[in-house]
């Protein structure tokens, strides 16, 4: 007896009573049905059962990141300017709020009470973002709560749905305003850098650097994040840990900065700037400073005064107003670092044109010129008169230590650009007519570092200017100017000689300029110093990096010792510190429009270095406001002098 | 009672037992053994109490089991007759029973289907299926033995109509479809006329959108939609549904063996051991384990097509062909609900789904196929 069959032979004989049904369909429906079955179980089980397999896995498996303790920043002596914080964050998801609105709008009065954001506001906020169609996405309503806050929130979070307490990692930066502008801060990744970031591995509740060190060197001291898996039911309750994997906090920077220098200088500046409310006249009100070393290209200090305090970018909520108002300061711009920031240069320029004219032939140290008026009478192309003008009248028989020492113009108007033919004193200008002189000139700016990124480890220094006949073709091109404006002519190379009109240049790039000139190398400038694992053993250091300036030794010492002269009896005089050797080269830079009386507004400068015979270190002063030898020398000196006491004690 | 049926040939309590069959009976209890182990392998982490006990869910289930067995062997000794006889009266008691459980009954998911007897729940519909098919064998053959006539079909339709409506305001609708399934191979197999069927088949689309207005609740709207798109509604009623896709598709080939079914264990499934007992199994046991539960409901089934084949009469032969129905819909609905084939709706897989009713039912009526199979000689007329 087989086990289907037997049935198939229909039974012989018809009657009423005997069974006649077909049952032959019946057979077929069954086999039908389990085919059906069994074709969507082979494609569920077979041909999609690796995908369902692998949510499977997601369904039961948890996976937390943990991120890594973020590397701390240090001084050059390892004082710590950063310290590891959590942020406490109440957040708000529209969609898991409750239905009602009365329960809603109660929910909002104890908000109120904890956090002290106005119920209305909470509400209006939680309305624009349904509106919107984003009411299933957790949103802030407040940063930075205190422990308190956060404690008392956490606890009200159990029976509050839709509200709850977010931990971030955060920084507090505890060097004070000085280091703001070099530390930079970090934040919330934005869309755009999140779709960037996510490539590298980073997770949107990452916080990144957002400016400064925190940003340059973001991989450093990010670390690698950690992750535990475990097992848990349908209830979310965690069955066992299957594996976890530790953070790896990030390594811990030291700066160059020396944090007492860095302080010294920005308080020094900041008193030197006379109070705006009192000031009865044109005076500074932002200055700049740059400590280098001439030997490695380390910078000691970088300081933009007026400072501000960057634990302001954590609690943007709480201190809205105080970043507005610096946000919105344009006369002092305090959120922009002056020392990278760029003006013209003025006198310090004529450290350059002096190499230029030694290494091309044009003078020597022993060149000596007669500048007995204010006012060299020059004419120029298609019999134009120019009245190129000096800050006094040098005398006769100057020589270029003289001419640096007293920073005469005319002097490196006749080094340069040389006199033309028809002029009571013929010169050689740098090349065989105006336009090539002002690029040969160009070429050596551009040795010195000028018009390019020092390559300083801060994001967004300015590049400064060199310019020349190129550029300002460039620079007037379009139908609102004419040719003659497009023209390069004699005076515009003039002007570029003592750092005035067109040439802009950035603190750091002029002590970069300056450490070149006292060693012939020109350093890639480095705030940070080296890079030590948690146990303060170093991993990396960060090298020197320089490359050559297209002048020759003998030619540099001819400049130094204009500049020794300067500091010991010329107009860097305010400069000097006893027992200390130093060089230097003050700079006042007209900018603006002429006033009535002639006069200009200035920018002070000086750069200088020592010892003069071992250059060491390098010091840049700038303020937007004041004569150098008189703003910008008096507060170098302060600085020379501090470093002289402190440095190395 | 003094009615006798039949030409009166049976002898002694052994007789007929040689034509018993045993292929039958061995499928069905190869699938409750294959029901029990899912049973354990899903409860054995949430029950702690010891293993003889009636609250162990196994235990339960086999002693249900037993008992099933039992009255399989006591029905099939008894003529198949006295039940088609007294079928009016199995159908009468099914219908108040129905009623009375939709004025007190017990609620679960939503449905109302249960009378709680002490610790155990009994399911009236689960008997007014067996009910309905012999009261529609008995029907038909006491009407000149088929559907041709269409006062018959009518009438035949009325004795369905009542178990249809009240399981679906329990609201229960696989029951419902059961019930009309059965109802329609019956009247197929009785030999109904294509042209009355076209008919009513046409009447019953006309009113279609009606039901389908005022009679379908909500909530089997929303298992519909559900299971065009579960994700539609992920915590709510497409939840189940999406777990049971997961469960079933991780199971792969070979399944990820007894007792280690994440799905089942952690408890993202629902109901694994009733209704989404499929689930569990194709989890735990994969496709391989499914096709050997195909196999053994496809052999059991033709087994009793085989028991209509041979039926002595009218009666037994329909009777035959109600009960193969009513177990082939019960499974397909059941893995269909498993599979995201059908909205999902609280029918248990015959024989395997934990649950004593069923199980009981079920094995009534295969005594009831054992015994038209015992008797298929003495009722034959030549």
């Amino acid at each position: 007896m087989s086990v289907l069959g037997e049935g198939f032979q229909s039974p012989s004989g018809r009657s009423r009573n005997r069974p006649h049904g077909n049952l032959a369909a019946l057979r077929i429906a069954v086999i039908l049905m389990f085919g059906v079955l069994a074709a969507q179980l082979f494609n569920m089980q077979i041909i999609q059962g690796g995908d369902y397999a692998r949510r499977s896995r997601e369904n039961h498996l948890t996976r937390k990141e943990i991120l890594p303790p973020r590397g701390l920043i240090l001084d050059r002596n390892g004082t710590p300017l950063v310290k590891n914080v959590g942020i406490y964050t109440a957040t708000i998801t529209p969609a898991f709020l409750p239905e009602d609105a009365n329960a809603r709008y109660a929910l909002y009065l104890r908000l109120e009470q904890l956090l002290g954001v106005p119920a209305l506001e909470i509400q209006s906020r939680v309305k624009e973002k349904e509106a919107d169609g984003k009411g299933d996405i957790e949103f802030p309503i407040k940063e930075g709560l205190t422990k308190e806050q956060a404690l008392a929130l956490e606890e009200l979070t159990a029976d509050m749905t839709g509200v709850a307490l977010t931990i971030q990692p955060g920084r507090e930066y505890v060097g004070g305003d000085a280091f703001s502008h070099i530390l930079g801060y970090i934040g919330k990744q934005t869309p755009e850098e999140y779709r960037e970031l996510r490539t590298e591995g980073y997770s949107l509740n990452e916080p990144v650097g957002k400016a400064g060190v925190e940003l340059t060197y973001q991989d450093v001291l990010r670390g690698e994040k950690g992750a535990t898996a475990a097992e848990q039911d349908a209830q979310g309750h965690l069955l066992k840990a299957l594996k976890s994997r530790d953070a790896v906090p990030g390594s811990n920077l030291r700066l160059a900065i020396d944090m007492e220098l860095q302080t010294y200088i920005a308080e020094m500046l900041e008193a030197s700037l006379p109070n705006p409310l009192t000031m009865n006249q044109k005076n500074a009100t932002t200055a700049a400073a740059v400590v280098m070393s001439a030997k490695t290209g380390e910078v000691l200090a970088l300081v933009s005064v007026p400072a501000y305090d960057n634990n302001i970018f954590a609690q943007v909520t709480q201190r809205g107003a105080e970043y507005e108002a610096l946000a919105t300061d344009n006369k002092t711009r305090p959120l922009t670092n002056k020392a990278l920031s760029q003006a013209l240069p003025g006198s310090t320029y004529k450290l350059i044109t002096a190499a230029a004219a030694l290494q091309e032939g044009n003078i020597t140290p022993a060149t000596s010129r007669d500048i007995p008026s204010r006012i060299l009478e020059i004419k120029g192309e298609n019999g134009v008169i120019y009245n190129l003008i000096d800050w006094r009248a040098h005398g006769s028989g100057i020589d270029l230590t003289q001419a640096i020492a007293w920073s005469s113009n005319i002097y490196m108007f006749m080094a340069v650009c040389g006199i033309p033919n028809g002029s009571l004193q013929p010169h050689k200008a740098l090349g065989k007519d105006v336009d090539s002189s002002a690029s040969i000139f160009a070429y050596y700016q551009r040795g010195f570092g000028m018009g390019q990124a020092t390559g300083i480890d801060i994001p967004g220094e300015d590049i400064g200017r060199v310019p020349d006949p190129a550029w300002k073709a460039r620079n007037y091109a379009g139908p609102d100017y004419t040719d003659n404006d497009r023209d390069w002519y004699y005076a515009d190379t003039c002007f570029t000689a003592i750092g005035q009109q067109d040439v802009l240049a950035t603190p750091i790039q002029i002590a970069r300029m300056t450490a070149a000139v006292a060693t012939g190398k020109l350093f890639t400038p480095h705030v940070a110093k080296d890079i030590l694992d948690a146990d303060g053993k170093v991993i990396k250091t960060i090298k020197p990096e320089w490359k050559s300036v297209p002048v020759d030794e003998a030619n540099l010492a001819a400049v130094r010792r204009g500049m020794h002269e300067s500091v010991l009896a010329g107009a860097g005089l305010k400069a000097q510190v006893s027992g200390m050797d130093i060089a230097g080269k003050t700079g006042t830079a007209e900018f603006g429009t002429q006033r009535p009386e002639g006069s200009y507004d200035q920018h002070a400068w000086f750069t200088g270095y020592y010892p003069y015979n071992d250059p060491e270190y390098v010091v840049t002063v700038y303020f937007d406001y004041g004569v150098g030898g008189d703003k910008a020398a008096p507060a170098a000196a302060n600085i020379f002098s501090w470093m002289n006491q402190n440095l190395g004690k | 009672m003094a009615t006798t049926f039949g030409p009166g040939r049976q002898g002694g309590v052994f007789r007929g037992w040689d034509r018993f069959d045993y292929v039958l009976v061995l499928c069905a209890v190869g699938l409750v053994v294959f029901g029990l182990l899912l049973i354990y392998s899903g409860t054995y982490r949430t029950y702690e109490g010891p293993p003889a006990s009636f609250s162990n869910p196994v235990t339960k289930q086999a002693i249900f089991a037993i008992f099933g067995i039992a009255m399989m062997l006591a029905v099939s000794k008894l003529d198949y007759h006295y039940l088609t006889h007294y079928s009016v009266v199995l159908w009468g008691i099914s219908i108040l029973s129905l009623v009375a459980i939709l004025l007190m009954g017990h609620s679960a998911y939503g449905s109302t289907r249960w009378f709680n007897l002490g610790p155990i729940q009994i399911q009236p519909s689960e008997f007014a299926k067996l009910a309905t098919i012999l009261l529609l064998a008995n029907f038909f053959s006491e009407h000149g033995g088929d559907a041709k006539d269409l006062r018959t079909l009518l009438m035949s339709l009325a004795i369905v109509a009542p178990c249809v409506g009240l399981v679906f305001i329990q609201p229960d609708l696989g029951t419902s479809i059961v019930f009309m399934a059965i109802w329609l191979g019956v009247v197929l197999v009785a030999g109904v006329s294509r042209r009355h069927l076209f008919i009513l088949a046409a009447v019953g689309l006309a009113v279609l959108p009606f039901v389908w207005t005022f009679a379908v609740a909500d909530y089997q709207i929303e298992r519909i939609s559900v299971l065009v798109d579960p994700e539609e509604d992920p915590l709510d009623a497409g939840y189940n549904v999406i777990q049971a896709q997961i469960a079933v598709g991780s199971g792969q080939l070979t399944g990820k063996g007894l007792t280690n079914g994440e799905q089942t264990q952690l408890g993202y499934l629902r109901v694994a051991t009733k209704d989404f007992i499929f689930s569990l199994q194709a989890e735990e046991l994969g496709f391989v384990g499914s096709m050997v539960l195909f196999g053994l409901f496809i052999v059991l089934l033709m087994r009793g097509i085989r028991a209509a084949q041979i039926a002595g009469d009218i009666s037994g032969q329909l009777v035959a062909v109600g009960i193969v129905i009513l177990i082939l819909m019960q499974a397909f609905i059941n893995i269909a609900v498993n599979l995201s084939l059908f909205p999902v709706t609280g029918i248990p897989l015959p024989l395997v789904s934990q649950g004593g009713s069923s199980l009981v039912s079920i094995f009534v009526s295969l005594g009831v196929l054992q015994s038209i199979i015992m008797r298929h000689r003495a009722y034959r007329q030549t």
